[in-house]
């Protein structure tokens, strides 16, 4: 043990002269990740992964391909999302070291860095020669999951964004068409705005008869605020006043918006007011719904790839392949709705070889084979990754898909991600079931940002204000 | 002589044993279940005493001060509303659950005391539920509640003689949303008071209810003179285990609902671990939790002195 603590930096030290030589540069990152972590060949990384189909791609891909390429076994612990931050700060405040590699949804990032869990990551970055593959990354997956105050903490790994389906059959057909322009005085398109939306849903339940409706949206509490702050803000809306931090979601325009969103559920199947993404995708999938907004992956599931493979035999067969069409949400600003970095703990006894998975996973090489899993998770997020002709090539309509989400990679909204980002959430999720459910908007909202203020004071309201202003300052945080 | 002094002697000394001895005959009792004392200690009252410590701390997503905070975290717990709400929830469920399952449990009980054809089938299936786990029933029931799915509206329709679109975990309306959690609560739970019930029914005196049938006692008389003071200390141990379990009330709930619409369902439990275990806030977690221990403590106190056991 003693010997290997004096050894390993020696090893390390060497790697990195080896790595800075211009033979090792002229390798792809992944080759460089793979050469440097098989000194640690024999030991263990225990990496945190959430449960379900996400963690499948560390346990059937990339753990046991790397274990074969550097002998460092990957032991997965799958959480619910939900449980991935309290665990992750609960084993760093015991100080186990039980973690080595974490997957961070970025919105809790401030909070991971203040509380010292995250490893800064500039050093190995550029030891292993790995900055340039990261400009290949998408500017808002960037900015949304890598860095927070100037220095990087993980490695953007996942391309989330919410992406408008629609059902090509319907808005193609001439009799839908001729009916929608005579009613409503355009065209019937994938809806550019808010009230777009609506007048298309209205037009389709109507159109389609019993079991048909125009439109259903994700609901369920703890996602239900993605949507929220993307039309929020694209209304013209801000979370805060800069200067004094007080809330401002309860003004005219958070109350127009959440009114909006209640008026919409008349569209919408009964019950839709509580849908998760579930019940959402059964529906899509059935053939009932003319519309929907989800993160990627029914791109891939609509048109049936990956849907005979065992990981997703729970999925209903689809019933609408050929017929999807992809585009941006209305205002084309879709909110990135969470995503994933890959991040290293800071009290792990095994941060180089932590750090050096992590390249591995994230590489431009690595990445495409783990995008195009068909039972995984993980979607698009580099610009290689829209471009890949492979990728392209999987489904007749995957050139679309991947220029749809490329829109959305530029021109995402950033998730709200400040000190506690959860309570803020929280606090707002209950607004706006409480309104879903037939509430009053305006007192719901007026409670929650009453809420956010106690949650500002009782952080800190220079803090918070510092922290705001860190995520404010970039570029996608708010629409202009 | 003198060996017979000699064994007087070792006999005086066997009929007056040392002082040692005196107390280790003493105290070896307790030596021996001072390891199982101990175990106990750790197991129950270290996450007490140590929830405790904690509570007067300030540990949160983004502090971890252990110094002493005084009743930071207590005075944050009277001032927060939503504590109360939960509070008054959790009351509610109570208040309508407990009573609601014993009636029903006792009504049950007293059906199956009688030799009925197909007795062992019938309690054997009324006491499935109670085996099923309490975020699996949620579950279940959920879908049963589900608009579109669920058998629950289809039924009402049958009945309405139209099509009945109650959306019973989404409604606003306290009415719907918590008859839907009772719902679920009282036939998960009513098994247990019938199980406990049929247990004291079968073992109430013969010769007295006999007797007051020779005496002409009406079956009310019997009812309230000879049964319910029979089965009574039974009724309240049933209670009193009910009761706990409904304070602590959060499967179900988290399963139907999630405490929402907002928090129109939200109980103390469920309360607890969104600030727990969702938000991270421990200090005033263990705050929350310390006073709802005193609180239920202060009610099993008042439960085992009706009881006369405290005593």
């Amino acid at each position: 043990m003693a010997l290997g603590r004096i050894t390993t930096p020696l090893v390390a030290l060497a790697a990195i002269g080896w790595a800075g030589t211009g033979d090792a540069l002229a390798q792809s990152a992944a080759d460089r990740a793979v050469e440097a972590a098989q000194q640690y060949a024999g030991t263990t990384l225990t990496i945190t992964w959430e449960a379900g189909l996400q963690s499948l791609d560390p346990l059937n891909f990339s753990g046991p391909k790397w274990e074969e390429l550097t002998g460092i076994e990957v032991k997965v612990v799958e959480m619910p999302i939900t449980e991935l931050f309290t665990k992750t700060l609960a084993e760093h405040r015991a100080g186990t070291g039980a973690y080595d590699l974490l997957n961070v949804v970025p919105a809790w990032m401030p909070d991971l860095v203040y509380a010292g869990v995250l490893e800064p990551l500039d050093a190995y970055v550029d030891r292993y020669g790995y900055r340039d593959e990261l400009q290949d990354i998408a500017p808002t997956y960037r900015d949304n999951q890598m860095t927070f105050d100037g220095q990087i903490y993980g490695l953007p790994d996942d391309g989330d964004v919410f992406l408008l389906y629609y059902r090509t059959d319907l808005f193609g057909d001439a009799d839908n068409q001729a009916e929608f322009k005579d009613r409503h005085g355009y065209d019937l398109a994938p809806p550019d705005t808010w009230a777009q939306f609506a007048d298309i849903s209205e037009f389709f339940t109507e159109r389609m008869g019993e079991g048909g409706y125009g439109s259903a949206l994700i609901h369920s509490p703890g996602l239900i605020h993605y949507l929220f702050e993307e039309r929020f803000r694209l209304a013209g809306g801000q979370f805060f006043d800069a200067d004094s931090m007080d809330a401002t979601i309860n003004g005219d325009i958070g109350v127009d918006v959440l009114s909006d969103m209640v008026a919409q559920l008349d569209n919408m199947p009964p019950g839709a007011a509580a849908w998760g993404p579930i019940e959402v995708l059964n529906s899509w999938l059935a053939g009932d719904l003319a519309m929907m907004i989800w993160w990627p992956p029914p791109g891939r599931w609509s048109a049936g790839y990956g849907t005979d493979t065992e990981a997703l035999s729970w999925l209903p067969e689809s019933t609408v392949a050929g017929k999807v069409g992809y585009a941006s949400t209305p205002g084309a600003r879709p909110q990135l709705a969470a995503g994933f970095a890959l991040s290293v703990a800071a009290n792990s006894d095994n941060k180089e070889a932590a750090y050096l998975f992590a390249q591995w996973m994230n590489s431009k090489e690595i990445s495409l084979q783990r995008v195009m899993l068909p039972f995984a998770l993980r979607d698009p997020f580099r610009t290689s990754h829209f471009e890949s002709e492979e990728y392209r090539a999987l489904w007749p309509a995957a050139g679309e898909y991947l220029d749809a989400l490329k829109v959305g990679s530029e021109t995402g909204l950033l998730d709200l991600s400040i000190i506690d980002t959860f309570s803020y959430e929280e606090s707002l999720t209950r607004a706006i079931t409480t309104s879903l459910a037939g509430g009053d908007v305006r007192s719901a909202l007026d409670q929650s940002a009453e809420e956010w203020n106690e949650i500002t004071d009782e952080i800190g309201v220079d803090d918070q204000r510092d922290a705001y202003a860190i995520w404010a300052s970039k570029p996608n945080a708010y629409p202009n | 002589m003198s060996r017979i002094s000699a064994h007087t002697g070792a006999a005086a000394r066997l009929a007056e044993p040392s002082p040692v001895g005196v107390l280790a005959d003493r105290y070896f009792r307790y030596l021996i279940v001072w390891p199982a004392i101990l175990v106990l200690l750790l197991i129950g009252l270290f996450p007490l005493v140590y929830s405790a410590i904690v509570s007067f701390q300030k540990i949160n997503r983004r502090v971890e001060d252990t110094s002493f905070h005084g009743l930071l975290n207590y005075g944050r717990l009277v001032g927060d509303d939503r504590f109360w709400e939960s509070l008054l929830h959790t009351g509610i469920f109570t208040a309508i659950a407990l009573p609601l399952e014993l009636v029903l449990g006792f009504l049950l009980a007293k059906l199956m005391l009688d030799r009925l054809p197909g007795r062992q089938v019938f309690i054997a299936l009324l006491l499935l539920p109670a085996v099923i786990s309490p975020i699996v029933a949620g579950a279940m029931w959920r879908l049963m509640f589900d608009n579109i799915f669920g058998p629950i509206n289809q039924v009402l329709g049958w009945i309405a003689g139209g099509p009945v679109n109650i959306l019973w975990t989404i409604n606003d309306n306290p009415v719907v949303v918590y008859s839907a959690i009772l719902v679920c609560e009282i036939w998960q739970w009513t098994p247990f008071m019938f199980l406990i019930l049929l247990a004291a029914l079968a073992n109430v005196d013969r010769s007295q209810l006999e007797a007051a049938e020779l005496d002409g006692a009406s079956y009310w008389q019997t009812l309230s003179k000879v049964i319910l003071p029979a089965i009574k200390p039974v009724v309240i141990v049933a209670l009193t285990i009910r009761g706990l379990d409904l304070v602590r009330l959060f499967d179900i709930v988290w399963a139907l609902t999630r405490g929402g619409p907002g928090t129109m369902t939200e109980t103390v439990s469920v309360y607890a671990y969104i600030r727990g275990f969702e938000r991270f806030d421990v200090s005033f977690t263990a705050a929350l939790a310390f006073v709802v221990i005193v609180l239920l403590s202060l009610i099993v106190m008042a439960m085992l002195k009706r009881l006369e056991i405290a005593r």
